[in-house]
């Protein structure tokens, strides 16, 4: 069977930034109810830029393996380029085709993350 | 027999393994035909036109209205009205039957209902300041309490099968109790409806909805039942042209039901389909589409009893449920069982199938759901059963 990509099966099984203590400036929850799925995302900031990441969460493997490869993609950018971030830049780390239904799964980390920075530059 | 020679869909896709029925269910060419033919010979709009066309129209309508009350043992048709689905029909209910309750009147609900039959309530709980009270549920459906029915309570309101659970609602105690308390019921019938034949009179059911599309009948037609003299008390759900007698510019007189309660131009391609839907599952019977969609469940209970890493959520014998089955999987998220096995032509459902407070009850986030139905076989069970453990082992 030959269900997700590896990155996706890997990250998901042994992810990086998983349950990591972290010093949160930055803090949101996302949920995709209709599914179950849920994510907080945890940053802590240095000089503008995001310094470390961590995420909490229970889902399915794409919902939590996105919520883990974003911590690659936004450790070390401004809140500013973060908060600009397209879907496409993470689909592209992602490195597989998600399908529409599987889509709000994907970007369920982006959203909370986005969020989290929305608080803080409103 | 094989079944899936009266549906299109299995020529055009002869790998897909569609065990998603309790969403929807496929159709025959028996109703997609009638609905063409209808287009192609007879279109017109009904009641209100006076040429040959709208009558031959009109017949048709009133005809499918007619076998909708047989199915369901109404005597009159004038107790059965046309909706675009069993939400829309409780919704109605709410709204008009919801009219005579007041602040501090209660409605009973159980807490494995389908949203549709439990939003509607919220609404007029915000609206009108009405209690809403809930039976209590195990993995064996509704805990039925006598004790919540006191005479406070206006309605209850309970699922006849659940979607979730597959659990089959003993009803008539819970009638008899509602009915003693001088209280009435409805009964939400969209999934029993396909599965077990149905007697509003036998049940003294006061209201009764299902849908069509569950039944093998088109999408965008519904049914709700009402005892006459029930529909007679309730003011108009929906305005507009049909429903009325007359217009002024300042004022308009209801229609009698069930017109009463359909506004505007009805669904009435869609219910020439319902009724070849209705004519094509009595064609076969309900002891043989039962006989088989029994079978098929205990099969599929058997095989999923049988994997250590299955938790059936939900009666694990075939006893008091239907052809529909929640399940769980240690590790592994509903979401990616549903893809492992979408990515092999079998159509499941994962998530909270629309009863969050069920969810909310056993403490999970959602279910991996089969429902079955006369068309599915042992051997799609059997390829099934292969794939979870796949998916398992992929995860593990």
């Amino acid at each position: 069977m030959n269900l997700y990509a590896q990155n996706i099966l890997d990250r998901y099984k042994e992810p990086f930034y998983k349950d990591k203590k972290v010093k949160a400036d930055l803090m949101a929850k996302e949920a995709n109810l209709s599914c179950g799925d849920k994510l907080e995302v945890q940053m802590e900031l240095k000089d503008g830029k995001i310094k470390t990441y961590s995420f909490t969460g229970v889902g399915c493997a794409i919902s939590q393996a996105s919520a883990d490869i974003l911590g690659d993609l936004v450790i070390g950018r401004t809140i500013d380029d973060v908060l600009n971030m397209t879907k496409d830049e993470l689909l592209e780390a992602l490195g597989i085709d998600i399908s529409e239904r599987r889509m709000k799964c994907a970007l369920l980390g982006l959203v909370a993350i986005q969020k989290a920075i929305k608080q803080v530059t409103k | 027999m094989n079944y899936k020679t009266d549906f299109p869909i299995f020529q055009e896709r002869p790998d897909l393994i569609y065990f998603d029925n309790g969403a929807t269910a496929q159709k025959p060419q028996a109703v997609i035909e009638a609905e063409q033919k209808f287009y192609t010979t007879s279109n017109s709009n009904i009641h209100r036109g006076p040429h040959f066309l709208a009558e031959e129209a009109t017949i048709l309508y009133e005809d499918a209205k007619r076998t909708v009350a047989d199915f369901i043992g109404a005597e009159k048709q004038e107790e059965v009205i046309f909706t675009k689905n069993a939400t829309e029909a409780v919704n109605l209910v709410a709204h008009s039957f919801g009219q005579s309750l007041s602040e501090g009147d209660v409605v009973i609900l159980s807490k494995l209902e389908h949203h549709a039959n439990i939003v509607p309530w919220l609404q007029l709980k915000e609206q009108k300041g009405i209690e809403l009270r809930y039976f209590e549920i195990s993995e064996n459906g509704i805990e039925f309490d006598p004790n919540l029915i006191d005479d406070r309570v206006k309605l209850v309101s309970v699922s006849g099968m659940s979607n979730t659970l597959g659990t089959i609602t003993d009803l008539p105690p819970i009638i008899k109790a509602t009915h003693a308390a001088g209280a009435k019921v409805l009964v939400d019938a969209a999934q029993l409806a396909v599965h077990q034949p149905i007697n509003v009179h036998q049940l003294d059911a006061d209201f009764l909805v299902f849908t069509g599309h569950k039944l093998y009948g088109p999408t965008g037609i519904g049914a709700l039942y009402g005892k006459e003299e029930l529909l007679g008390r309730m003011p108009p759900f929906l305005g507009g042209g049909d429903m009325i007698e007359e217009v002024l510019l300042d004022g308009f007189t209801p229609a009698e039901p069930p017109r009463k309660f359909e506004a505007g131009t009805p669904p009435i391609a869609q219910a020439i389909g319902l009724k070849a839907a209705i004519d094509y599952v009595i064609g076969i019977g309900f002891p043989k589409i039962h006989k088989i969609e029994h079978e098929l469940t205990g099969y599929l209970l058997d095989k999923l009893n049988s994997l250590p890493f299955i938790k059936i959520i939900g009666p694990k014998k075939n006893k008091n449920r239907g052809s529909l089955v929640s399940f769980v999987m240690e590790g592994v998220h509903t979401h990616d069982i549903a893809e492992g096995l979408s990515q092999q032509n079998i159509c499941i459902r994962a998530g909270h199938h629309c009863t969050q407070p069920l969810m909310d009850h056993f403490g999970i986030p959602g279910t991996a759901r089969i429902s079955l139905s006369f068309y599915n076989t042992k051997e799609e069970i059997d390829k099934c059963t292969e794939l979870l453990k796949e998916v398992y082992n992929y995860f593990h």
